[in-house]
């Protein structure tokens, strides 16, 4: 249950804030909202202009509170996260959803994490307590996101140098996926592959050359990945297919 | 904490918990148009604009929301007439909202429209995909989205200033009967545009009716599309309290002890009630008329928990937080009892989930065996036509367990009134029913209770049930004050009502050339914890669905099917009633088996369904045998639609261009895609004979308009607006001049509720029966004023057209000139009509559902690209509701078809608990949808109308699935089709 709520002005004040135990960032409040046993002080980030987008040569710097639809809106965003975007939620959802706070809380079904970590985004974090500021990769953070306490990620960069091909099965065309592809490829041949639609993460399942077998990558990204959704057979077999179709589509891409 | 919100530029100081949300919030400053759906934001009732953009205000706290600006429905249009006070009206998404039909429950379109407004703020020219994309975030369960898209597309164009489409003046696209059919459009037509209309081909005998058949604005539309308070938790009772459920976390346990001494001293706890409180009645909450035909295993709380989710205790308390810690400080000590979770283990199993001594029996239900029914219908020898057949074909079909999913949960509010009676505002499909089995668990009187149903936010059979009003009864009772009870959407999948499971076998005896010799159904049918509705549903599986293959020549006259079925107790959540009430389950391995012996013998499978299937004239074979547990009465079915309707969908779909076409299969665009057509062929009943009644009272106010009274219970169907239809037509005046209200038990006759396909035929035919005596009494008055005009005239010589009498030279006399004399001036009376009916028969519609889809032939994915219903509904009343119940009704199936599935763990706790793992369909992902209704003219009814609202639930599943097998040639014996299942099919 949430017991206090702050709007602070400054970050400073926020990593303040945040530096209590029990409090926790309020991005858009699509999760944060539900009700909790737990008794959590809310720190409303919405005053420290956290919602900025900025290209920056090839990068691509997403300010941590900026909504998902303002971030397919915008010219930046390739056509394959944009398909992305618009699976991850609802308009409406995306409308009040925030780009870091979907990364803190999404799991393994997330299309949209799922092509970040594609595009080998990286998350600025500030530390409550040693008002630190460092860069993580979100690959290395992804499994690991409950070291996030007490730390504030402040901007998400993503490299705009590499094309991006998403594709997903699902039981509808805007139901979770299943299994989603997410491929980005470099023109200087290095490819990252990532997969979803499984687990509490999204997983990178290539980060090496275009030549990798990325149908074999894929299909071994979900071994052991039976749930109430599909079985690990299945899942190995679609995914092995999305990816030679991604590749596909990157391949039509650069042509 | 103390906020300042901005709420349609109405400045709000407010206080507030942190943690308590904006929709919580805007409620209680009497904003209601801003509903609950869900706790997720995946419903999107709860739709607000924050700064111009559509948020679900459920899903951010009321703090967040300072210094931004709120806009809800309530800062739209009003009213365009209010008295002396004249407003700028509606606004233009709100009239064209009214205009195309796309309001059905209205819970949801506050939501639709803020949701499009938002769009055509900044986009007066949307395209078809931007308007759903923009109302993707609002779950519709009643409309199938066509008729919101087309009313934003409308009001997109009023808005760009050009010339407002006149709606009324539309010219329907009616065919008569003996012309040819319509036709698939030549190109690719958008699949919708302004205009897009359902197809009608009209009855000779309907051509001449001035208000019925005509697309008439539904009656409750303006106070819907303005989201005024209409439902049932739209009103703050003074001192009212909070009621939360403790739900058990097992699927079969014993209480051995229960404290809530800690519940209790918690501040703002008002009541706690546990099964040591309460009187030990054992009912059925099943809402169906007198004796309940069903075993009665229900207690309002018990020592005995069946299924996670099964009640524990009850809370009130000041605040719904307050009450969610109390409940959390109730300590249970439970002895686990071993759990039956699959239904293929329930028969004859050790473990015995209904052990209570108070256990009654209804037919064949047996709870020593966990048997709550049993049924064998047996017609004709199908033995001796097994015996008789060339090929016999055998296979078993498996069907899920789902959701209704109504937008508005379950919700109830009670309250003791100045009379000391117990009021009950309930969300419910049953109102007469509730008040007559409430009274027995309360220990009160019928008369002592009054039912109140304000308009409902969806039923689709999950409402048939007195499934939550007893909650906050007790409660009311405890503490003497206003008791308010909601289910949160989590309690909606894990403790209310769903559709039966079954696994059902089939076997057909065939000759070569086609006819069926024989045909037999065999379903195991999981009721979960309690029997509700176990018998009827169950019966109804094989009841409607094996009725209308009656096989040819000689077994026509004397067909030979079985029906057996066993309705089994598990510890899963119960069962009840869902549209279509058990029919749907029997079509899905009926249709697709019909699909099998046709390709088996080489036969077209649309000539062959039709070569078997039922004809006008002949025995209902059901109705010899078999009455929903009571005696049977043969009937005869007098209107058979269907070929008609194979002709319609037919050509609509394309179909001898595209079935078995495999040049057109492979034009998909990709080398892993393949398109593929099906069809199946359906029916349903309308009421239940001898047995389903309604009533109606129509009097005539001072000014020539009337009121109507039903009892008929409106839960978003239109049944208020098509009922008013009716008895304008009788009375000849205009539907404005009908104030139709519905229901109320303390004013409004009896009515046994919104069920069985029943609402048009049986209320509707009550309210034509008061509206023809107040007509006669209307023309007796005439007689009497025209011959003190010196005009001698005879009742049966005047007619009673546009709010007036009209005698043969062409003389008339305004109803408020009638009513104003029967009012006040000579031989005073009030001119009203009482009136009830029931039917001796229940006459089947019927229809054939097309499907076309494409298959992803390396993943199993299965797209439905379009789908196609061709009714046989009788007359239509009002082809705008009546297709609105078919659009959403095919929604509704396609879910069913591909996607919804309600499944438990291996301690039998729910998997899907909310709106994203529960996905039903959304305005930006659906296919093409078109009906087209083949009117027959149905005798036993004064218009001639069968039912609409519960055929559509029947046939897309068979359809999707025959089109799969058509593209791909593989069968899929399971529902819901997932890629995964389509995929293990073609691996084989």
């Amino acid at each position: 249950m949430i017991t206090a709520y702050h709007r602070p002005n400054a970050l400073e004040e926020a990593l303040k804030l945040l530096s209590v135990p029990g409090a926790v960032p309020l991005g858009g409040g699509t999760l944060l909202s539900k009700p909790t046993a737990d008794a959590i002080q809310a720190v409303d980030l919405q005053r420290l202009g956290l919602n900025t987008l900025v290209k920056s040569g090839n990068i691509l710097h997403i300010g941590a509170t900026l909504t998902l639809q303002t971030l397919l809106e915008s010219e930046h965003c390739s056509d394959a996260l944009k398909r992305a975007l618009r699976l991850e939620a609802p308009l409406n959802i995306r409308n009040a959803a925030t780009i870091a706070g979907t990364i803190v809380a999404c799991d393994g079904r997330s299309p949209f994490v799922t092509a970040l970590l594609a595009m080998d985004a990286k998350l600025e974090v500030v530390s409550a307590s040693a008002n630190k500021t460092e860069t993580l990769t979100l690959g290395d953070i992804l499994p690991l996101r409950e070291q996030l306490r007490g730390k504030l990620i402040t901007k998400v960069s993503a490299p705009l140098n590499a094309n991006l091909a998403f594709d997903y099965l699902a039981r509808t065309p805007s139901d979770s996926p299943i299994v989603c592809v997410a491929l980005a490829g470099r023109s200087v041949g290095r490819t990252r592959m990532a997969v979803g639609g499984f687990g509490k993460c999204p997983t990178l399942a290539v980060d090496g050359n275009a030549s990798d077998d990325l149908a074999a990558a894929a299909r071994n990204a979900f071994h052991e990945a039976t749930d109430e959704w599909a079985s690990a057979e299945y899942r190995m077999d679609v995914a092995a297919t999305l990816a030679l179709r991604c590749k596909t589509q990157l391949t039509a891409t650069r042509e | 904490m103390n906020i300042t919100l901005t709420i349609n530029f109405n400045v709000h100081e407010v206080e507030c918990a942190p943690s308590e949300t904006l929709l919580s919030v805007v409620r209680r400053l009497g904003y209601f148009g801003v509903k609950f759906g869900d706790e997720g934001g995946l419903s999107g009732a709860d739709t607000v604009l924050l700064d111009g953009k559509p948020v679900n205000a459920g899903s951010m706290l009321a703090a967040q929301a300072q210094e931004h600006l709120i806009v809800t429905i309530e800062a739209l249009g009003e009213h365009p007439d209010q008295g002396w006070k004249k407003t700028e009206g509606l606004s233009p998404l709100q009239q064209a909202f009214v205009e195309s039909g796309a309001i059905q429950c209205g819970y949801c379109t506050p939501a639709q429209i803020l949701a499009a407004q938002a769009l055509l703020d900044t986009n007066l020219n949307p395209t078809e995909a931007q308007v759903r994309e923009a109302i993707s975030g609002v779950l519709c369960r009643c409309t199938g989205y066509i008729k919101p898209v087309q009313a934003v597309l409308k009001a997109a164009a009023v808005m760009r200033g050009e010339e407002p489409l006149a709606w009324e003046t539309v010219n329907w696209e009616r065919n008569a009967p003996d012309e040819p059919p319509f036709t698939a459009p030549e190109n690719n037509l958008p699949m919708l545009n302004v205009i897009a209309r359902p197809k009608v081909i009209v009855a000779p005998e309907a051509q001449t009716y001035q208000t019925v058949g005509k697309p008439e604005k539904k009656v409750d539309a303006v106070k819907l599309v303005q989201g005024k308070p209409a439902f049932t938790a739209d009103i703050d009772a003074r001192g009212m309290l909070y009621a939360k459920v403790l739900h058990s976390p097992h699927a079969h346990a014993l209480i051995k002890k229960i404290d809530v001494s800690k519940a209790k001293a918690l501040h703002g706890v008002a009541a706690v009630l546990t099964y040591h409180d309460l009187p030990r009645v054992v009912y059925s909450t099943a809402g169906q008329s007198d004796p309940i035909p069903g075993p009665l295993d229900s207690f309002s709380l018990d020592h005995k928990v069946r299924f996670v989710g099964d009640r524990v205790a009850f809370v009130a308390a000041e605040t719904p937080a307050i009450a969610e810690q109390a409940l959390a400080l109730i300590e249970v000590e439970y002895e686990i009892l071993p759990a039956i979770l699959d239904l293929r283990k329930a028969l004859d199993n050790p473990t015995i989930i209904h052990d209570e001594p108070e256990f009654v029996d209804f037919a064949d239900s047996n709870k020593e065996r966990n048997l709550a029914a049993e049924i064998r219908i047996d017609i004709g020898d199908v033995e001796k036509g097994f015996a008789e057949a060339d090929q016999i074909f055998e296979a078993e079909y498996v069907v899920p367990k789902v959701q209704q999913v109504s937008i508005e949960p379950h919700v109830c509010l009670t309250y003791w009134d100045e009379d000391d009676r117990l009021v009950v505002r309930t969300s419910t499909q049953v109102p007469f029913h509730t008040r007559r089995m409430l009274a027995p668990i309360l220990d009160l009187p019928v008369k002592r209770i009054r039912v109140v149903k304000p308009r409902i936010g969806g039923g689709f059979g999950g409402k048939q049930e007195m499934l939550i009003e007893d909650i906050p009864a007790h409660l009311t009772i405890a503490t003497k004050r206003p008791v308010l009870y909601e289910y949160t959407r989590e309690e909606e999948f894990s403790a209310a009502r769903s559709r039966h499971p079954m696994r059902v076998k089939m076997k057909t005896g065939v000759k070569n050339d086609g006819t069926i010799t024989a045909n037999a159904m065999y379903a195991l049918s999981d009721t979960g914890a309690y029997g509700c509705h176990a018998l009827t549903v169950t019966g109804n599986t094989g009841h409607k669905s094996m009725a209308l293959y009656v096989g040819d020549g000689t077994y026509r006259e004397s067909p030979n099917i079985q029906f057996h079925a066993d309705v089994v107790y598990t510890n899963t959540p119960p069962a009840g009633a869902f549209r279509g009430y058990g029919v749907p389950q029997g079509y899905w391995p009926l249709d697709r088996h019909m699909e099998k012996v046709a390709r088996a013998l080489d036969l077209d499978p649309i000539a062959f369904r039709l070569k078997n299937a039922i004809r006008p004239g002949e025995y209902h074979p059901f109705s010899t045998a078999w009455n929903e547990g009571r005696e049977p009465r043969p009937e005869i079915v007098q209107t058979v639609g269907l070929e008609m309707c194979v002709a319609q969908g037919k050509a609509a779909i394309g179909w001898d261009t595209k079935s078995g076409n495999e040049e057109w299969r492979q034009n998909s665009g990709a080398s892993h895609l393949r398109k593929g057509v099906g069809m199946a062929m359906v029916m349903q009943g309308t009421a239940i004979p001898y047995l389903d009644m309604g009533g109606a009272s129509i009097k005539m106010n001072d000014d020539g308009s009337f009121n109507m009274l039903v009892g008929a219970t409106d839960l978003g169907t239109g049944s208020d607006t098509v009922i008013a239809q009716m008895a304008a037509e009788v009375l000849g005046a205009p539907l404005e001049d009908i104030i139709a209200y519905s229901s109320d038990t303390d004013f409004t006759p009896f009515d046994k509720g919104a069920y069985a396909s029943s609402t048009t035929y049986i209320s509707g035919t009550a309210a034509v029966k008061a509206a023809q005596i107040v007509a006669e009494r209307i023309k007796a008055r005439a007689v009497d004023m025209f011959k003190a005009q010196g005009l001698n005239v005879e009742s049966s010589d005047l007619q009673l057209s546009n709010r007036m009498v009209i005698e043969p030279s062409g003389q008339t006399i305004p109803f408020s000139e009638i009513a104003l004399d029967s009012l006040h001036r000579s031989n005073q009376e009030q001119i009203m009509g009482v009136a009830s009916h029931v039917s001796p028969v229940s006459p089947p519609p019927f229809a054939a559902q097309f499907a076309e889809v494409t298959v992803d032939t390396e993943t199993g994915a299965v797209k439905v690209d379009k789908l196609i219903m061709a009714v046989d509904a009788g007359v239509i009343i009002n082809p705008l509701t009546a297709s609105g119940q078919v659009e959403g009704g095919m929604t509704q199936a396609l879910g069913y078809a591909v996607c919804e599935e309600m499944r438990y763990d291996k301690s039998g706790r729910a998997i899907e608990r909310d709106l994203d793992r529960y996905h039903i369909f959304r305005a930006d992902e659906m296919p093409e949808l078109e009906t087209i209704f083949v009117e027959t003219f149905e005798p036993s009814h004064p218009f001639g109308v069968k039912a609409v609202a519960e055929i559509p639930m029947n046939g897309v599943a068979p359809a999707v699935g025959n089109a799969i097998r058509d593209a791909i040639g593989v069968d899929v014996d399971v529902i819901p089709v997932t890629p995964e299942r389509v995929w293990r099919a073609m691996k084989k």
